[in-house]
């Protein structure tokens, strides 16, 4: 009989088209979407900055050194067009006013200093806060300096080895799967819990308050079922479409990588397939399924307290805050699964999936993450139970 | 059959229900020591102003809630102890009851039949001469919300019988309904009561529970102010007509056996 109840309510939850936004659709398209966008606005904002012609301004004439070498950079660095100002104020006021987009202050005494083998300072006046700018003076003042060591090493009669004695590199030893469940770590739980919350939400009303708004659960309580089959036949749908729209969000990802191409890298892309395997997705899902039940069982109480589904909607919502702000708790570096965060529900999932991704994982916290919630859960029930039994709740 | 002994239900007032009420109250009473017999293949009204506690009277005969004191039997089933049994008896129907826009009727009708645990034979054949019955094949496969009010309460009605149940629960079944919708209602209850059905209707309309009831009971502020035949009440009535006499009896500082 439960599975019965489960049948019809799934069909009529399936048949209704804000719940369907929330459970199929959003979760599916956000990863492309998002990605995409991301991409595309990344992409078009770094081929914009390159592709802008700088209008470059410098003190004095072409006759200067470093201008000149200014002038000698290839057009593949990035276009430019010299103008020559008399004085550093009015050049200054040229940055600011955005007439032009580089300054270049060189000192007054180049010549000798460079004769005496002194240090010359460049100074590139430019507004930070604009797009690319930054970037491009560091490639002419890169292009400039290697320029002047080359020369001044040549005058010594060196070699570029015999100034630099000493050369320190930092290799990381992470492994890449590590680093990506790292940086990954924190968003994906994030993700899959936020829409296996929004995916419970919508089926937890429409079943609960919903049936008490449009009087359908008089007759419903008047067929010889047990109450709490009848229950349990609700909940199964809110549990699944949570649990469908975390795994929608899930698929949203994979087709984003695998056939939309979005993410091109192809070291990422190894490492993705390495954490995308079989006993990553079952693990995932183990911790998961306590974790949506837990969260049926907090709004299904609420659900069939409320009056309305305003009402329902209106004490929900709030409560989508309290639950998936402690899901970013995965983005914060050095918060990790001990013997503390492990009994506090949300936060537990969250970096246990972290370490899931990350390869590193115990089965001792596995096992205790996933009975914890599973004790939750069987308490959420139980809490569901008791108030679908009470008279004034469940009749206006 | 149905018998009704010293029914009584008092019902928590929350905080916020006290301040509405303007009372220190801790429970409401809203049923108070109701006791009745209604008989197999007659129609028995309950007819009481609105707030009387004749919706609360019918919840508890329909095993909806569970009476503070008291007995119910349904169909020879003692229905507070054993509901889930006398469940399978009953069908009830409300002029609020709602169904489910986005299914069809058939959908909802299989659904019922099944949770009744209808057997297949059974709630085919059922399904058949109620549908012919109700005129209800041109839409049998339509989306409840894009049905007319004519034809869901044909497929509330088809929902109430599809178990083919020996009693029948009505709460002010044809409130919200105009004169030709409402007609169904009244078929069906004829036709029930020609079938040997037990039936039980509440309203608060003199003229419908004349033209239907063959006992009547007058509920007033959780008590029974009436119980009799409805020609005893005719017979003995002391006012003009009866919805006077109706009001006069509400009015009786005591009530009447």
């Amino acid at each position: 009989m439960i599975f019965r109840i489960f049948r019809k309510e799934l069909l009529d939850t399936l048949r209704d088209r804000r719940t369907l936004m929330t459970m199929l659709v959003i979760p599916i398209l956000v990863f492309p979407i998002t990605l995409n966008v991301f991409m595309e606005i990344s992409t078009s904002f770094q081929e914009n900055a390159s592709a802008k012609t700088m209008k470059i301004g410098v003190l004095g004439d072409i006759n200067k050194r470093y201008i000149k070498q200014l002038e000698q950079i290839p057009a593949a660095v990035g276009p430019k067009k010299i103008i020559y100002f008399k004085d550093s104020l009015t050049l200054a006021n040229a940055v600011t006013s955005d007439k032009i987009q580089l300054g270049l202050l060189t000192p007054k005494n180049e010549k000798e200093l460079s004769a005496a083998q002194q240090t010359i300072t460049l100074t590139w006046l430019l507004d930070a806060s604009e797009v690319g700018r930054a970037e491009r003076a560091e490639l002419y003042a890169a292009s400039l300096k290697a320029n002047a060591e080359t020369e001044r090493l040549q005058k010594l009669g060196l070699r570029p080895e015999q100034i630099r004695p000493l050369v320190v590199n930092t290799v990381n030893c992470a492994s890449d799967k590590k680093m990506v469940g790292q940086l990954a770590g924190g968003f994906l739980p994030y993700i899959f819990i936020a829409f296996g919350f929004i995916g419970c939400m919508y089926p937890a009303i429409d079943l609960f308050t919903g049936e008490k708004e449009r009087g359908t659960i008089e007759t419903l309580l008047t067929v010889p079922v047990l109450r709490w089959k009848i229950l349990i036949g609700k909940m199964l749908v809110v549990v699944s479409s949570g649990m469908l729209a975390a795994s929608c969000a899930l698929l949203g990802l994979f087709v984003s990588i695998e056939f939309l191409d979005l993410a091109d890298n192809k070291e990422l892309l190894e490492v993705i397939h390495s954490i995308l395997t079989p006993y990553f997705i079952l693990s995932m899902f183990a911790l998961l399924l306590p974790l949506v039940i837990f969260f049926a069982g907090l709004m299904i109480p609420i659900a069939i307290y409320a009056k309305s589904f305003k009402e329902a909607q209106s004490i929900i919502t709030p409560l989508n805050i309290v639950v998936v702000l402690p899901s970013m708790v995965g983005f914060f570096p050095g918060v990790a699964l001990d013997m503390n965060t492990v009994f506090i529900p949300v936060i537990n999932v969250v970096l246990a999936t972290k370490e899931l991704i990350a390869g590193t994982l115990s089965w001792t916290y596995f096992l205790s993450v996933f009975g914890i919630m599973c004790s939750l859960a069987f308490v959420a029930i139980a809490v569901s139970y008791k108030q679908f039994g009470k008279e004034a709740n469940i009749l206006n | 059959m149905i018998k009704a002994t010293h029914l009584r239900k008092e019902f928590e007032l929350s905080k916020q229900q006290r301040k509405e009420l303007n009372t220190k109250d801790t429970l409401a009473l809203a049923v108070n020591d109701i006791s009745f017999t209604c008989e197999p293949g007659r129609v028995y009204s309950l007819l009481g102003p609105n707030g009387a506690g004749k919706t609360t009277t019918l919840r508890m005969l329909a095993t909806i809630l569970t009476p503070t004191s008291g007995s119910i039997e349904i169909a020879g089933i003692d229905a507070v102890k054993y509901p889930q049994e006398a469940r399978k008896h009953i069908g009830f129907l409300t002029g609020s009851t709602g169904l489910y826009a986005r299914l069809t009727p058939l959908e909802i009708i299989d659904y019922f039949a099944d949770l009744y645990q209808v057997n297949t034979q059974d709630k085919e054949a059922r399904k058949k001469y109620l549908f012919d019955l109700l005129n209800m094949n041109d839409f049998l496969h339509k989306r409840i919300g894009k049905l007319s009010t004519g034809m869901k309460q044909k497929v509330s009605i088809c929902r109430t019988m599809i178990h083919d149940p020996s009693v029948v629960i009505f709460d002010e079944p044809t409130s919200g309904l105009d004169v030709i919708t409402a007609e169904n209602i009244i078929k069906l209850i004829r036709s029930c009561k020609d079938q040997g059905k037990t039936v039980i209707f509440s309203s608060h309309i003199m003229s419908e529970v004349d033209l239907l009831c063959d006992d009547l009971a007058i509920v007033h502020k959780g008590q029974l102010k009436y119980n009799d035949t409805m020609s005893a009440f005719r017979a003995n009535m002391v006012a003009n007509n009866l919805t006077e006499e109706f009001i006069r009896i509400v009015q009786m500082p005591t009530p009447q056996a």
